[in-house]
Order: structure tokens, then sequence, then C-alpha cells
């Protein structure tokens, strides 16, 4: 049953990709392919929805035999856990309301076949990810998201801008992905496997090695691994290419690039738990936490709409790693659950806002490519936010993208306002009915109970760090709000013109509104269902750990709202309830979890209320504060001047080295292969020539010639006359038989 | 009258046949000589099924009869053939029809 | 072997035949040629009436006598200007094709004469029944229908080839 379910899964969207490819290739349409492609999804939504009951403890992988290399073979397979289960419902849901959406946003684009094909590609490389039970498929599907990520990036690969993305996305997530090859590698040498789950597995035989000590290596490669997630999950140092990733149609920044394949990272991360040991949780943490402070003030500043929500997912997205990296992975993984949703929602609300500025274009609603293509034209060269190196404010984000050009919008667009505003509650952290505010605090508190537990400098100041990004996160998120919904129309012409998307837009948005809040997400994530894996090192002696499941099973509750705080809180006072409180585990989690709340509940409140002066009161000036702290407005404009890093030093060493390689290739290489070509043409082959010509071809021609005598004397035998031939055959026959009879 | 009375008779029909083809210049007359060589075989045909087979048994002088038949046929393709190359070369002498002379 | 007025027929026809074979492949003029010919297949068609195949001989007058010789007498007239009715005969081709026709005339009469089993076979004289109703039988409900279809489509062809071949149009496509 479970395997006939995921193979539908895989099979359906991959089904629909090839009959498109092959029509593709047919040069045929299929009416209403868009259909097609969105009745696999839902039915690949189906079955993940029957998977759900499917999950048992501890499963076992389905694996079959794949290839065998001498003694060394590799499996394919499937494994189902909780995690996974969720995982698919997440990417089959958010994927079929993108499909949907897709059919009023992309309606009449010319490629909009291909689109569809692409979207359902993607959704097969996503979800076989997902369901692999090892490292090398989960690298296969992880590969094929990147390849489809490129492809849907550069899908008007007519704009230079969006072409440049596509690659820069390409390249960058390849540089994290060697890492994590590098990694695979190394567990691959050291284990003899790449499948992680059963008897002999990655994790199998990692647990047996890491009671006997010696976890350096095995820290490394869990880096490198997490380095694939770094380039995935756009985590810092590698997170330049998503906000550039938002040149790509809006549903495909809805569906990649903020609810699944950038969530890619922090599951693979999260599948890797158990080998993860403390060096490299802490790395991981630290990056998460980084990342989250770092996109999160780039996020303020930026006035393309998709600009801060993409920054704002690489901020929630090293809040994710943050979480795992201390070891909250149930936190990690249902903040990744309630992203997917509330930041789809987002992207799919700022593409709704975005489809009603095309009209004011007087382009028609349906050609967003054509006219983003004229204002590139108008701009004289395409100069990228992130690639010009002085960057003239504002002029570099297309018109219907620019928040200085919205406002009002409120009455205009009432669904998409409405679905917005409950997203941007949530993702705020605004307290108890959305679920933002549950899984982030479930973060939070997980950090803060690690660094109280641990008594850790390390993990206090990175609750600091998470702190300070969600206060951030509120206040970019109201001001996005404020700035596009609130307030007067900044641009009369435009706003006269917008209007509410069609309802194969707006339906999505109310689903997925309606999944922000936590009740939803409540009937699937409880921490009776997901239970994080055992990680050795939180149990090492050195901090003195009992184990844990006795409270995650106590404190497992499914009810309604409290279920997720609880299943978190089980989590965290799985780690401070041994000892004095470990007869309690209600009680013992209670302190770091309390403070951890009230104080994202503080923070969150300030960042709103200030949001709300800056931009909607007005009674503070964004202009005065931006002056008054110009070195670091400047720090933020400039995105902390990575790409500028990227582009004077990465690339320009690569230039140089190039250079250099290229006259080495020019005098040296060609050179040398130049200097065999000489004295091959004129002393071989000369020599060479002179046998063929007197040695081979005079006997070919002596041949030729002893043929051509014979020939010309047997001819005349050949006199053409009928009687001469017949006499001879009588004449042959007489004497035959003379001969036999006779003689 | 015995079976080699007709042999003998067959077999200087068949030799003047051959004579004829062999040595006459013009292909009317080489294709009376096959005529005379056709007959001749008929009439072997004849003889051996009235003297080497039970008498009622008479399948050789049906075979005889598609002899004819075939001489028949082949007269008339011969003499199309001849009416061509008349055309063509202007003669029907077979010596002057040498264009596959080596 | 008494001499009968039978034998004596017979002799008649086989020397009637051979003569004017030898007038055939002997005679200059070509239209002598053809009637001489006609002689010789009376001549056989006599000796079929010898061996009581009277269809047989019944045929070959009226195929050969009533049509393949009105043919060649046609292509004679046709192919032949006034003065090629006279037979070009070169003397050393009559010396070489004279001596392989003796030659093969004479390996002939020896293997006639020493095949034993040929030898003494005589009619005795019997009177057989009219063939006509048996050849009818075998050839259209017996072992010979196969071939008597055959060669009917083996004439037709030939007689649509031969068309073919003599039309005058036939080097204008």
């Amino acid at each position: 049953m479970i395997v006939l379910l995921i193979s539908l899964i895989l099979l359906c969207p991959l089904a629909a990709f090839a009959i498109f490819g092959l029509l593709g290739l047919a040069k045929r349409s299929f009416p209403r392919q868009d259909y097609l492609s969105t009745a696999a999804m839902l039915i690949a939504l189906a079955c993940s929805l029957l998977l759900l009951q499917e999950v048992v403890p501890d499963p076992e992988p389905h694996t079959v035999q794949w290839l065998s290399l001498g003694s060394v073979t590799f499996s394919m397979g499937f494994y189902l856990d909780s995690v996974t289960a969720i995982m698919l419902i997440v990417v089959t849901l958010v994927s079929s309301l993108v499909h949907i959406f897709s059919m009023g946003y992309m309606h009449g684009d010319p490629r909009y076949p291909r689109f569809f094909a692409f979207l359902s590609l993607f959704s097969f490389s996503m979800l076989f990810l997902v369901v692999s039970d090892n490292l090398l498929g989960i690298y296969i599907g992880w590969e094929l998201v990147g390849l489809c990520s490129y492809l849907l990036i550069g899908f008007w690969f007519e704009k230079d801008s969006a072409a440049d993305a596509c690659k820069k996305a390409f390249l960058t997530t390849r540089v994290g992905d060697v890492g994590m090859f590098i990694g695979m590698m190394m567990l691959f040498t050291k284990f003899d496997t790449l499948s992680l789950y059963g008897e002999g597995g990655i994790f199998a035989q990692a647990a047996a090695q890491l009671s006997t000590g010696d976890m350096v290596w095995l820290s490394i490669a869990g880096v490198l691994i997490f380095c694939g997630a770094v380039g995935k999950s756009a985590q810092v140092p590698l997170h330049t290419w998503l906000p550039d990733a938002m040149e790509g149609p809006t549903p495909v920044s809805a569906l990649i690039h903020a609810a699944t394949m950038v969530a890619a990272g922090v599951y693979l991360t999260a599948r890797m738990f158990p080998i993860l040991t403390e060096t490299s949780s802490l790395v991981i943490a630290y990056i998460g936490g980084i990342t989250a402070i770092i996109a999160a003030t780039i996020a303020i500043v930026r006035f393309d709409i998709k600009r801060v929500l993409a920054y704002s997912t690489v901020s929630q997205l090293g809040y994710m790693m943050l979480g795992i990296g201390v070891g909250s992975y149930v936190a990690g993984l249902f903040h990744l659950t309630t992203h997917a949703f509330f930041k789809a929602l987002l992207f799919l609300g700022s593409g709704s806002v975005i489809h009603a500025f095309h009209a004011m274009h007087g382009h028609g609603h349906d050609d967003e490519h054509g006219h983003e293509h004229d204002d590139h034209d108008a701009h004289g060269h395409d100069h990228d936010e992130n690639h010009g190196s002085e960057p003239v404010l504002g002029s570099e984000i297309p018109p219907d993208q620019d928040m200085r050009n919205m406002g009002g919008l409120r009455h205009k667009m009432p669904i998409t306002f409405i679905t917005m505003l409950i997203a941007t509650l949530s993702i705020s952290g605004v307290p108890f009915i959305f679920s933002g505010f549950w899984s982030k605090d479930a973060i939070l508190a997980g950090v803060l109970g690690r660094a109280m537990e641990w008594n850790s400098v390390h993990h206090y100041l990175l609750f600091g760090m998470a702190l300070f990004a969600a206060g951030i996160t509120a206040f970019y998120m109201f001001r996005l709000i404020f700035m596009t919904f609130f307030g007067e129309p900044r641009n009369q012409e435009m706003h006269d013109m917008a209007h509410e998307s069609p309802k194969s837009m707006t339906v999505p948005l109310l689903v997925l509104a309606v999944l922000s809040f936590p009740v939803v997400n409540t009937l699937w994530f409880n921490a009776d269902y997901v239970k994080p894996p055992e990680q050795p090192h939180l149990h090492a002696p050195a901090h003195a750990h009992v184990s844990p499941d006795s409270k995650v099973g106590e404190a497992g509750l499914t009810f309604s709202l409290f279920g997720i705080s609880e299943a978190v809180a089980a989590e965290d006072g799985a780690d401070d309830t041994h000892g004095a409180h470990g007869d309690d585990a209600h009680h013992g989690h209670g302190p770091a979890h309390t403070i951890a709340m009230v104080l994202s509940i503080i923070v969150a409140g300030l960042g709103i209320l200030l949001s709300w002066l800056f931009y909607h009161r007005r009674t503070l000036s964004a202009e005065s504060v931006a002056t008054t702290f110009r070195p670091l407005y400047t720090l933020f404009w400039h995105k902390y001047y990575f790409d500028e890093f990227y582009n004077g030093v990465l690339v320009a060493v690569t230039v140089w080295k190039s250079r250099l390689f290229a006259q080495f290739d020019g005098t040296i290489v060609d050179g040398i292969v130049n200097g065999v070509g000489t004295v091959t043409r004129d002393i071989l082959a000369a020599f060479v020539g002179v046998f063929d010509n007197r040695i081979v071809d005079g006997l070919v021609n002596q041949v030729a010639e002893v043929t051509w005598s014979i020939g010309g004397r047997v001819r005349r035998i050949q006199t053409g006359a009928i009687q001469t031939y017949l006499f001879v055959v009588l004449a042959g026959i007489v004497l035959l038989i003379l001969i036999f009879r006779v003689l | 009258m015995t079976l080699q009375h007709y042999l003998v008779i067959s077999a200087i029909l068949f030799t003047l046949g051959i004579f004829a083809v062999l040595t006459r210049r013009n292909a009317i007359s080489i294709l009376m000589g096959i005529e005379l060589i056709l007959n001749s075989c008929n009439l072997n045909f004849a003889a051996f099924a009235r003297f080497m087979t039970p008498p009622e048994d008479i399948s050789g002088q049906i075979i005889a009869i598609f002899g004819i038949v075939l001489a028949a046929a082949e007269a008339a393709v011969f003499l199309a053939i001849i009416l061509a190359i008349y055309r063509e070369f202007g003669s029907i002498r077979p010596d002057e029809v040498d264009t596959l002379k080596g | 072997m008494e001499f009968t007025l039978k034998t004596f027929i017979f002799y008649g026809f086989a020397l009637m035949t051979i003569a004017s074979a030898l007038v055939v492949v002997t005679v200059r003029n070509i239209v002598h040629a053809a009637f001489s010919l006609m002689v010789t297949l009376f001549g056989v068609a006599g000796l079929y009436v010898f061996l009581q195949a009277d269809f047989l001989a019944a045929t070959q007058v009226i195929v050969y006598v009533g049509g393949i010789l009105v043919l060649i007498l046609f292509g004679v007239m046709m192919t032949s200007g006034r003065l090629e009715m006279r037979i070009h005969i070169e003397r050393g081709q009559l010396l070489l094709g004279g001596v392989v026709a003796l030659a093969l005339l004479m390996l002939l009469l020896t293997v006639i004469a020493n095949t034993p089993v040929w030898k003494n076979l005589t009619d005795d004289g019997i009177e057989l029944p009219p063939t006509t109703e048996r050849i009818g039988e075998l050839i259209l409900n017996g072992p010979f229908l196969l071939p008597f279809e055959v060669v009917s489509v083996l004439l037709l062809v030939a007689l649509i080839g031969a068309t073919l071949i003599s039309r005058k149009e036939v080097r204008d496509e």
C-alpha cells in the first residue's frame, strides 16, 4: 500500500511531464494541458493524505537494488516516516495550489504549456528527493530540483536579468553541492553505503561508531553535507542567488523559492540529524542565526515587494537551520511547514498584486514578460539590483513590483489584502491564533532551553540573534503591508487600473490563508506524530542527560492550539527537566518556554509598533533615521556587499586565473600541439607520402595493369555472334561425349 | 517398324536442324532449323510413348502437344524479335548483329 | 520384317521428311526453304499417324502448317527484300558446321544402335483406340490440368510480349 501510494505520487507528475515533453517534441499542443498537470498534482495530494495514516514508528525502508559496481551496491528506495509524510503533504498541497494559481497568473503566456511541464517535473523531483531513503536518491532529486529551479527562474529568458539570475542560482547552489558531494563521499568511504536507514545504513553504523568516540571526521562530513543545504536553502554566505531568483514567474517563487525547494536544505539537515555532532550542530546553528539577522536587516531597506519576501524567506530558513542546529528538530520542521504555507501565501499574494498592476501598463494583463522587457529596454542596459556596482535607488525595480508605487490597495483587492495580512501576522509572530507564532516560538524556546540547560554562551548569543531577527521580521513585514495596502495611493494612475485577481488566483490564496491558522496544522503536527530521532551528542555524558523519551510521550497533546506548544515544549523539556524536575515534565519545561514566549511577543509587538509609526502614522521618518545611521543603512542597502565581494574578488580572481590559463593554453599547450603537428606534417607525412606513392600505389597500379592486359586479350573471344557461341557449345558437347563415352 | 526407325529419323532431323542453325546466315532460316529440332524432339516423345510405356499411357503425346504449343509461342516471339532487330539494324543476318562483341 | 504396304508407306513418309528437311537446310531461296519445311512437317504428321497418335498428327498439321509456317512466311516477307531472299552461305562456316553436325549424327546413331533397351521394340501391329478423348480427359480433368493452365498463360504472355516487342512505337517512348 505504501509503495503503491508513493509510486502514484511520483508517477503522476512525472507522467504529466512526460506527456508534455512528448507533445512538445512532436510540436503538438493538447487542449487544456494545465488541467492535466493540476489533476496529476491533486491525485498526488490525495495519495499524500492517505499516506498520513500509513506512517508507523521506526519504519523499514522499501528498497530495490539499483546498481552494482564491483562489490558495492547502490539501492534506491522509499522511506516513509512522519517527516516524509508531512513533507509530501506540504509539497503536493503547495504545488497543487500553485498550479491552480498559475492558470490565472500565467494565462496567455506564449510558453504556457512549457511552464506547466516544468512545474510537473519540479514536483516530481522534489517528491523524489523527499521520499528517498538514501543519499544518492536525495542527491539525484536535489540536482533535479536545482535544474528545474534554473529552468523556471530563466523561464522568461528573453530578459537578460532572468538569464543572469538563473545562471547565478545554478552556479551558486553548485558551490554548495560540491561540498555536499564531498561529504557524501566521506560517508561512503567510511560506511560503504549511501543508504541512511535500516541494518547497515549510515545511521546505524554512525551510532555504533559514535559510541567509541572519534567524531572529528564525522563533524567535517556533517558540515560538508550541510554545505549543500547552505547552497540550496540560501544560507549565508551562499544566499545571494535567492533574491535574484525572483526574476522568475511569481508562482515559481512561491513554490520553489519559498515553500519547497529552499526548504529541501532544511529537510536534508533534518534527515542528517542523527549524524550531526556537537560541532557541526553549532556550525549549523550559527549559520542559521547569522543568516536570519543578515537577511532580515537587508529586507528592511528593499522596495521591491518580491525581494522583501525573498530576504524574508532567507531569514526564515535561517531560523529553521538554527532550530535544527540547537537540536530542536521538531520545531525546525514545524517552522518549515508553517512557513511553507504562509510564505507561499505571501508570494502568491504579491503575485496577485503584480498581476493587478499589469493592466495599468496597457499591455493587457497577460503579457507580463513582454512589458518587463520593455521596461528593461527603457533603462537602456540591464542593470540588475544585485549585479550593479553602484545601484541607483529604485531604478532597477520593475514598476509593478515597486512598493513605492503602491498604497491603499486594500479597498481594491480585499481578498488579496486579507489573506496577505493573515500571512503577515503569522510570519511576524502575532501570538496565539497564527501558526507562525507557535513555530517561531518553538524555535526560540528551543534555543533558550538549550542555552539554559548547557549554560552555554553560544546558545545565549544565538537566542539573542533569533530574538532580534524576530523583531526585525515583524517590522519589515508590516512595512510591506503598510506600504502596499494602507495609506494613500502613491501612483494614482496605477492605482486606478488595479483590480482584484480572478478566482483561480484568489482561491489558492484563501486556502493557504486557512492553512496559516494553527488549528489546521495541529491535525497532523503534534508530538505524538513527529518524534525527533536520537542525536548522540545530546545524550553525551558531559551533559548528564537522561533519555528524553518519557517526556516526549507525556507531553504529546494533540489538543488544537496548545498541542503545538506542548509538542515543542516536550522537546525543550526533554533537555531541562531531567534532574531537579525530572518527576514533573509539564512544569519542567516552563521557564525557558515562558521566557521565550514573552520575549518573542514583546519583540514582535515592538516591530509592529515601529513599523506602524514609520509607515502608517508617519510620526517617525524613515528617511531621517536612514540619514542618521547612514553607514548602517548603506550596509543594508548594499546587502553587506556580498555581491560586490563575490564580483570583486571571486569573479575577478576567476577571470584573472582564466586569462592566465588561456595564455598558458595559447602559448605553451598550443605551441606543443602545433609543434607536434608541424613535425608530423613536414617530416613524417612526407616520408609516408613517398611510401604511399611509390610502393602502395605502384602495387595497386601493377595489379590493375596486369588485369587490364589479360582482359584485353580475353575479350577477343567474345565475338558477339550467336552462331559462334553455339558452335563452340556443340563442339564441346560432342567432344565431351566422345571423351567420356568412347574413351 | 521398330523404335529405332523413329529414333534414326529423329536424329537425322535433329542434325539437319543443328546444321541449319550453325550455318545459315539468315535469322528466319535459323528459325526453320529450330523448328526442325523441335519436331525431332516431338517425334521422339511420341515414339517413346508408343514403344517404351504401356500402350494406354499417352503422357508422351501430351508432352509433344505441349511442345507444339511452346514452339508456336517461341516462333511468335522469335519473329517479333526478328522484326525489332530488322528495324534496328536494317538486317537479320546474325553475324551483323554483334553489339555484344567484346 | 515383311515388306507390306504399311512399311512401304512408312518409308515413303520417312524419306519425304528427311529429304525435304535436307532441302530446308540447303536451299538458297528462303521461300523455297519455307515451302520445303511444310513438306517436312506433313511428313512428321504422317509419322505420328504411324505411331497411332491421331490427335497429335492433327495438331501438327493445324498448328505447324496452318500457324507457324504462315508466321514464318510473313516474317520472310516483312524482313527480306528481293535481294535478301537468297541465303548467304560462307564456305568455311559450312565446312565447320557440317563437321560438327556429322559428328553429332554419328554420335546419336551410335547411341541409338548401342542402347540395349531400345532394341527390337515393335508395335506388333496392335491397333489402339483413338486418343483424342483420353487426351481431353488428361488435360482438362487430370494430372495435366495445371501444366495446361500454365502453358496457356505462357502462350498469352508470349503473344502479348511479341506484340509489344514488334510494335513500331516501342523506341519512341
